[in-house]
Parts: structure tokens; C-alpha cells; sequence
């Protein structure tokens, strides 16, 4: 569908994405990020909505003296919304986005662990076709009995933005 | 993304070293070295001996010993060395691909075609390879060089166009050799021959002028101005081919240059009345410096550095290079320390004090504003450097149209946020250029009116009431009323029978498309100008004003806020939400009466205050908040004024007056119209700002009427 410049999706494997994830729950999945993106881990707190915004972004909030936007992952995934609960934190992420460096907060159910997976833990992830563009997930890592979706927020941010360029234009 | 393997190495070294931070973060200093953080740093090492890195050698010596550290508390610390440098190697690699190419386009975004792998260009003249090679060796040293020549550049300029109205001053001839020298000493230094021979060359003959032995003239002045110009786009060169793009040689310019210069010294300034001796430089180095982003010369020490004083205008002083993203910070930091120390102040659990606490949190308060108040001014820089453009602008114009003007400046020093010196430079240059043109009658029409025939233009800059104040005055044809309004009206931006007032009709030329130009000159182009000068100063939160005498001149006046960060503002309550509102867009607010609301079915709703009926618009339908108050005369009206229209927005109630600090809310919100980014309000929460000009348009769209 979209023209990345990245090449066209080749098995994970030749990518070597062993290492620390820090893995979240989000409705009945769960999920592992790369241990480097994540700048902090915070409880939920005040989000500012923004008008005029796709649905998935929930707002802005205040780290620090910085203003950084929120994305609501669940509504990202196009999940079911739900009511956030005490476990529901914030996720600060440090992406790039077209060369620059951005922070980001990502709202999820539940923190987890901080996973060390191997090479051999991870495969390939689900190609649902053509359809459905899944290149941010980068692998499925089998850990203990459970399945985790190995995420590389840095793609599935940039196609939003670049979807929010165009529509603003 | 990247084209060639090495292109992502940095980033993986980045990476790299992040990890094993990383590692470390979670051991104790008495633990053994994770081996994760073994095995990265082995990595690193590997990275950086063969990944063809230059200028690396500070952070090779830094890996070493953090290989070597046998325990996380010797590691820690070395790791922490090393991160340092390696940031110092990157930040000089940003900088050389900041100084960016030297093209003549203000697009910043043209250095990402460094995909060209033409090296065509540099068959002309193999030196250039050559004069690269130390300064490749050393990426900071070049950097500095770079910066420090074009800063010098920079000052030689200002000074040669001092020596036009007071030739033979011997002072000021000195203070035109000195950085001169200096640049050849540097250039030599690193084998940079280009430069080294064409500042020798001006150095040779600005010698024998300061020792009297050659009379330094107009001849001279322009030479020197065009080795100026030259010598900056050979410098910008340099730091395109640095970072990997190719750039022409400009050998046949440079000979050209020093064959003058040598020919001036040899046979002295011509007599006057004969023509003054310019070398044929070829257009592309003149149109280059006039139309060139000058900030391009600020840039450099903006990117690395930011107050840069002049040793020579401040004895005694020092100044030191900061990295801007690191002062911003500084200033988020600072900004937060006020949010939370006015939080605390005001926290009930403090009422009941004791007399000493109460003391200390007062100068707590203090120490804090002040602090705040001198981190704001950091971003703080005098107006100078944009006007020294606009004179070697202004010179070079007056040359070009046989129109002599007598520039007078006045308010240099006057400082203001260093982004909006950036971003005035080119409406300022574009009004300076409508003035020259448009405004100032040739010589014969003003000694006909009785004029003097050198005509006058004055930029002066002041502070008045937190503002910054630029007036453009020239004593020129003034403003034309019925010639603007009859071009108006063919051009159909106006109603003919509309009437307006002569401030509405001066008004009119910024209307985009605009031009009352009977043919398009060199000089200023095709009417696209003033529309854009307005749309830039707008962007900066400013405004400008016009006052016009037909026959006798033109004052333009604009007014800019004091500091881009820092935004007074009204905050309002809808719902649970906070929202601040500029001061200077609201013109009232009140509590309507029921009969003063109108709504007439399919019409939008509309108030009356006193005798204007305006549109209301509820800003919690604006924004979809559901628990805002419902009807009007139980809220509160705040009419909000937009290059003279006005709307009456609706809010549940108004909260009080607070100066915030703007943040932005990051590009992928900032398409959102009506909100113009985002402030930390007392509490810690975000309140959106909101755009009056923005919300206007949201409501009322863009009318042909205003």
C-alpha cells in the first residue's frame, strides 16, 4: 500500500532484534518494545485533549516542562475503548520522526517486565497479506509460555504522521 | 533510509553506548561489570577502529579506558567520559552540515540531497581535495574555523561600510586588516589555500593603506566588499564539501579577484570621476550575498553557541558556546522549577508558618523569578546584526538604482528573542526594498519637489510597554491612496463602492497579490511581498502600522512581543478544561444579559454588545466539551478581535490573568487550527492556547471583507 523507503518487508530474522524489551499488556496481548526507545515509565495522569485530532491521539501532557503528545495505543490497534484503570500507565518513548528525535507517551493497561530475549525466542511475525501493513511489528517472542508482539513504534508512528501531514494539507 | 553502510553507524555507536548506560543504570557500584555491557563495549570497539569514523581519536582514548575499568565504579565514570566525547564528535558533525550548502536557496531542506554522488566538479580544480584534508582530520577545529572566518566576515563588512562615509580613517582601516590577517594566519594553518591567497591578497593592500602608503578608496571598498562576499561563499564551500556535497570550484572568480586587487595597490585609486575599478565577478557570488539567508553567517554560532559578544565591543568580557538545545532545556527546567515553587507556595498545608519557613520560601520565590528572568534573557540578542544587513542591503541597492539614500540607524543594541531576529530579517529586507523602489523618487523628481536629492531612510529600534518596536521610515513619495484603491478594485480585492477609511486603504497593499508597480523591477519583484512581510510578522505575534503624507514619506512600525516564550494570557474554564487566550487578541468580556443573544433560526447566534452585533460561538461546541455550561448569560463572553473582526466567545467563566511559558505542541499537532500550542498552567496541567486569528477563521472562514 504505502511506498516506504525502507525495504520491502524481509524476514525478521535477518534483523537482529535480540535484546531487553520492556514488555506491556494491552487488552488480551501482550507486547515488548525495545528497552532503548523507552525514556520512562509513568503512572497515568492529566491528559489535555486536543480538538480536531484522529481519535488515537488522546492529548497532551506535562513531563517535565515539556509538552508531549499522548497516543492512545488501544485505539490505535482499533481495540475496543475502555475505561482506563489503575494499572493503566504511560509509557515515554523516544522516537524518530522524520530525522528529529520526538518524545512521545504511549497509554497502556499494564506494565510488565523488562524481558531479556534471545535470537532463538523470536520469530517471524503474522503476514496478514497485503492489506493490513504490519511492518511495525518486528517479530512474535515466545517467552515463557506467553506470546509477545515485538513493536517498532518509530514505523507505526511515522506512517501516522505522515498520514496527519497529508490530511492537514 | 540510509544509502551507504556507513551512514548508520553513528547511530548504531549511539545505540551502543546507550546500552551499556543503559546496563549500569541498574548495577551497583560494588557489582560485577554486567557482560552485556562488556560485550557492547567490545562492539563500540570494534565500531570505532574500523567504521572509517575521522576525527574520533578523543573518543577512541576515552573507549580504552573504559575497557580497561575493572569494576562498575571505574567503568561508570569512564562510560560517562566517553558518552561526552562521542556527543562532541557528533555535535561537530551537526555543525558542518548546518553551515550547510551554498546554494542561494532559504530552503534549509536542500541538504538532503546529499544522495548526488557527482564529483564531476572537482576535476576543475584538484586542490580541493587537497585543502580538505586537515580540516577532514579535525571536524571540530574545522568547524570553529569556519564559524570564526564567516563571523569575521561578518565584521568586515560592517566596517568597510563605516570607511564609505569616513574614508582614510585610519582606525577603522586597522579594524578591517586585523580580521583579515587573522583569516589568512587560520586558513594557512590548515592548508586552506583558496582562502589563505585571496585574504593575502586584500591583507597586502589594506597593509599599504594603514601605513599610508596606498589611498584607500571607493575602488578599494568595493573590492574589499566583493572579496568579502566571495571569501563567504568559498567558506560555505568548503563546509558543503566537508559533509559530503560537491561544490564548483571558483578558481576564475578568485584570480580574477586578487589580479584587481593586486592591480588597485599597483596603480592606486583612479581619479575621480573615472569609472572605480570592479572585478567581473560573475553575478551568481553578488546575488549570493544579497539575497543569501545572512542569517547564514549567524547560524554557525547560533548552533553551537548563543550570546556570542565581539571581543572588541565588550573589554573585559568573555563569552562562552552553549549548545542551544541545551539552553532550551535550561529554560524548560527553569520553568517548571516556577510551576513548582508557586505550587508549593500556595499549598494550605503552608498557611499555618512559622516565621523563619515563611521567610525562606519567600526568597525561594525570589531566587526563582530571577532565575527565570535570566534564563529568558539568554535567548535574548541585539537587533544589530539584522541591521547591519539591511545597510549593506541599502548600499548595495542605492548603487544599483542611481538613487543615493542615507541610511541612518539607530537602537542596535536593543535585544530581542534570537529566533524573531531571524525571522524579521527578511520582511525588514523586503520593506527596505519597497522603499527604495517605490517610496524614493529618483534623484531629478526630488530636487524638482524640492527635496534634498539624497534621500533618507531611518531603522530605529526601541523597547516600548513589553514590545519591541521597529520603525521604517523613509522621506520618500509617501503612500498613493487613490492609486492603491483603484488597483485595489481591479484586482478585484475590493468592493467598489466600499468605502474606507485612508488607514484601510493603505492597509490594502498587504492583501496578497497586490502591486502597484507599473512594471516588476529587479529590485522588488512581483507583488507578492508585502502580503508576505504581513504573514511573517503575524507569525511572530506582531503587527504593523503604517502613517503615509503623499509627497513627503512613509513610516512603517512594527510591533513584536518582547520574547517569543513567554505569553501573557487570559485563562478561561470550559468544563474541566483550562484554556489560555493572549491578552492582546481580547478587547472585553462581560456577562450578557438575556435579551442581548440573539438566535434566529438557521442563523448562527449572535450578541450584541452595546451597539455591534457580533457571531457567538460557545467554545465548548468549538472544541466538543460536554459538561460546559449551556447557555449563555450563565457563562461568560470574551469578544476576541482579529485584523478588525470580532467574535464573542463563549466560556463557562474566567480564571485569572497569568503570564505562561508557550510550549509547542510537537508537528504532529500543529496543523490544529484555532490552538496555537500549549502552556503549563499552575497546577501542572496543560492548557491549550488558543489562536484568535485561527479561531476566526474556524468561524467566520476567510472573507474577502476585512
Amino acid at each position: 500500500m504505502s511506498q516506504n523507503d525502507n525495504t520491502t518487508a524481509t524476514p525478521a530474522a535477518t534483523k537482529n532484534l535480540a535484546g531487553k524489551y520492556l514488555t506491556f499488556a494491552l487488552s488480551r496481548e501482550e507486547y515488548g518494545l525495545p528497552v532503548l526507545k523507552v525514556r520512562e515509565i509513568i503512572k497515568m495522569m492529566d491528559i489535555t485533549a486536543v480538538p480536531q485530532v484522529p481519535a488515537a491521539i488522546r492529548g497532551v501532557m506535562n513531563l517535565r516542562g515539556k509538552v508531549i503528545p499522548v497516543i492512545d495505543l488501544r485505539i490505535r490497534f482499533g481495540l475496543p475503548a475502555q475505561e482506563d484503570t489503575d494499572r493503566s500507565s504511560i509509557i515515554v518513548v523516544d522516537l524518530l520522526a522524520g530525522g528529529d528525535r520526538v518524545l512521545m507517551g504511549v497509554v497502556v493497561d499494564a506494565v510488565r517486565d523488562v524481558l531479556n530475549i534471545t535470537e532463538q525466542e523470536i520469530q517471524d511475525p503474522p503476514q496478514f497479506g497485503t492489506e493490513v501493513a504490519t511492518d511495525f511489528m518486528t517479530g512474535l517472542a515466545k517467552v515463557k509460555g506467553t506470546v509477545k508482539i515485538l513493536l517498532d513504534l518509530d514505523v507505526l508512528f511515522r506512517d501516522d504522521a505522515a498520514a496527519m501531514v497529508e490530511r492537514a494539507a | 533510509m540510509s544509502h551507504t553502510p556507513d551512514a548508520s553507524l553513528p547511530q548504531r555507536i549511539s545505540d551502543l553506548l546507550s546500552r551499556v548506560a543503559c546496563e549500569l543504570v541498574l548495577t551497583g557500584p560494588d557489582d560485577d561489570v554486567p557482560s552485556v555491557a562488556r560485550t557492547a563495549l567490545t562492539e563500540l570497539d570494534a565500531l570505532v577502529r574500523d567504521g572509517g569514523l575521522v576525527g574520533v581519536d578523543a573518543v577512541r582514548v576515552a573507549l580504552d579506558q573504559a575497557l580497561a575499568s575493572g569494576s562498575v565504579r571505574t567503568l561508570a565514570p569512564a562510560v560517562e567520559a566517553l558518552s561526552q566525547r562521542w556527543e562532541s564528535w557528533r555535535l561537530a558533525e551537526q555543525l558542518l552540515a548546518e553551515l550547510g550548502p551554498s546554494s542561494a536557496s532559504a530552503d534549509d531542506d536542500v541538504p538532503a540531497a546529499a544522495t548526488a554522488t557527482v564529483v564531476a566538479a572537482e576535476a576543475d580544480d584538484p586542490d580541493l581535495e587537497a585543502e580538505l584534508v586537515m580540516l577532514q582530520a579535525d571536524p571540530e577545529l574545522a568547524g570553529m574555523f569556519l564559524a570564526e572566518a564567516l563571523d569575521h566576515l561578518s565584521s568586515i563588512e560592517a566596517v568597510a561600510l563605516q570607511l564609505e562615509t569616513s574614508p582614510g580613517d585610519r582606525h577603522l582601516l586597522n579594524e578591517m586588516f586585523r580580521p583579515f590577517h587573522t583569516v589568512k594566519g587560520n586558513a594557512g594553518a590548515l592548508a586552506v589555500t583558496s582562502v589563505q591567497e585571496l585574504a593575502h591578497a586584500v591583507e597586502n593592500l589594506l597593509d599599504a593603506a594603514r601605513s599610508g602608503q596606498h589611498d584607500f578608496g571607493p575602488s578599494g571598498i568595493d573590492l574589499v566588499l566583493q572579496s568579502v562576499d566571495l571569501l563567504s561563499a568559498m567558506l560555505r564551500d568548503l563546509g558543503s564539501r566537508l559533509a559530503g556535497q560537491p561544490t564548483a570550484s571558483r578558481r576564475p572568480e578568485r584570480e580574477t579577484l586578487i589580479v584587481a586587487l593586486e592591480r588597485l595597490l599597483a596603480h592606486g585609486e583612479p581619479a575621480a570621476g573615472t569609472a572605480p575599478v570592479v572585478a567581473a565577478v560573475p553575478t551568481s557570488v553578488a546575488v549570493q550575498a544579497e539575497t543569501a539567508p545572512a542569517p547564514r553567517a549567524d547560524r554557525p554560532a547560533d548552533a553551537t553557541g548563543t550570546p556570542r559578544q565581539r571581543a572588541e565591543d565588550l573589554p573585559g568580557q568573555t563569552s562562552v558556546k552553549v549548545d542551544t538545545r541545551k539552553l532550551d532545556n535550561l529554560v524548560d527546567m527553569v520553568g517548571e522549577l516556577v510551576i513548582v515553587q508557586s505550587i508549593i507556595h500556595q499549598d494550605p498545608a503552608l498557611r499555618v508558618l512559622e516565621e523563619r519557613l515563611a521567610r525562606n520560601l519567600a526568597q525561594l520565590r525570589r531566587i526563582t523569578t530571577d532565575l527565570q528572568r535570566t534564563a529568558m534573557s539568554m535567548r535574548l540578542v541585539p537587533i544589530r546584526q539584522s541591521f547591519q544587513k539591511m545597510a549593506r542591503l541599502v548600499r548595495d541597492l542605492s548603487r544599483k538604482s542611481g538613487k543615493p539614500v542615507d541610511l541612518v540607524l539607530s537602537g542596535e543594541e536593543t535585544e530581542l528573542d534570537r529566533r524573531v531576529v531571524e525571522d524579521i530579517n527578511d520582511p525588514l529586507m523586503h520593506m527596505v526594498r519597497n522603499s527604495l523602489d517605490h517610496g524614493i523618487e529618483p534623484v531629478d523628481v526630488r530636487i524638482a519637489r524640492g527635496k534634498k536629492p539624497t534621500a533618507r531612510l531611518a531603522l530605529s529600534a526601541y523597547h516600548q510597554g513589553g514590545h519591541v518596536v521597529i520603525d521604517i521610515v523613509d522621506d520618500g513619495n509617501g503612500l498613493n491612496a487613490e492609486r492603491i484603491l483603484a488597483k485595489a478594485v481591479s484586482q478585484g480585492l475590493v468592493d467598489k463602492h466600499a468605502t474606507l477609511t485612508p488607514n484601510e486603504i493603505h492597509h490594502l497593499i498587504f492583501k496578497p497579490g497586490f502591486s502597484t508597480a507599473e512594471k516588476i523591477t529587479e529590485i522588488s519583484g512581483r507583488g507578492v511581498g508585502m502580503d508576505v512581510v504581513r504573514r511573517n510578522i503575524e507569525a511572530l505575534r506582531g503587527r504593523i502600522e503604517i502613517e503615509t503624507t503623499p509627497g513627503e514619506g512613509t513610516k512603517f512600525t512594527i510591533r513584536l512581543p518582547l520574547t517569543l516564550a513567554i505569553l501573557d494570557g487570559l485563562i478561561l474554564g470550559v468544563g474541566a478544561q483550562r484554556f489560555v487566550l493572549p491578552t492582546f487578541a481580547v478587547c472585553e468580556s462581560l456577562r450578557p444579559l438575556p435579551e442581548q443573544v440573539h438566535e434566529v433560526q438557521g442563523q448562527p447566534r449572535m450578541v450584541r454588545v452595546r451597539d455591534t452585533l457580533m457571531p457567538l460561538v460557545r467554545l465548548a461546541d468549538l472544541f466538543g466539551i460536554s459538561d460546559a455550561v449551556q447557555d449563555a448569560s450563565a457563562g461568560t463572553l470574551v469578544v476576541i478581535e482579529d485584523a478588525n473582526r470580532r467574535v464573542a466567545l463563549q466560556v463557562d467563566q474566567l480564571l485569572g490573568k497569568q503570564e505562561v511559558v508557550i510550549k509547542s505542541l510537537g508537528a504532529a499537532l500543529k496543523k490544529v487550527q484555532g490552538v496555537a500550542g500549549g502552556a503549563i498552567l499552575g497546577d501542572g496541567r496543560v492548557g491549550l492556547i488558543l489562536d484568535a486569528h485561527g479561531l476566526l477563521e474556524l468561524k467566520l472562514g476567510t472573507s474577502a471583507a476585512a
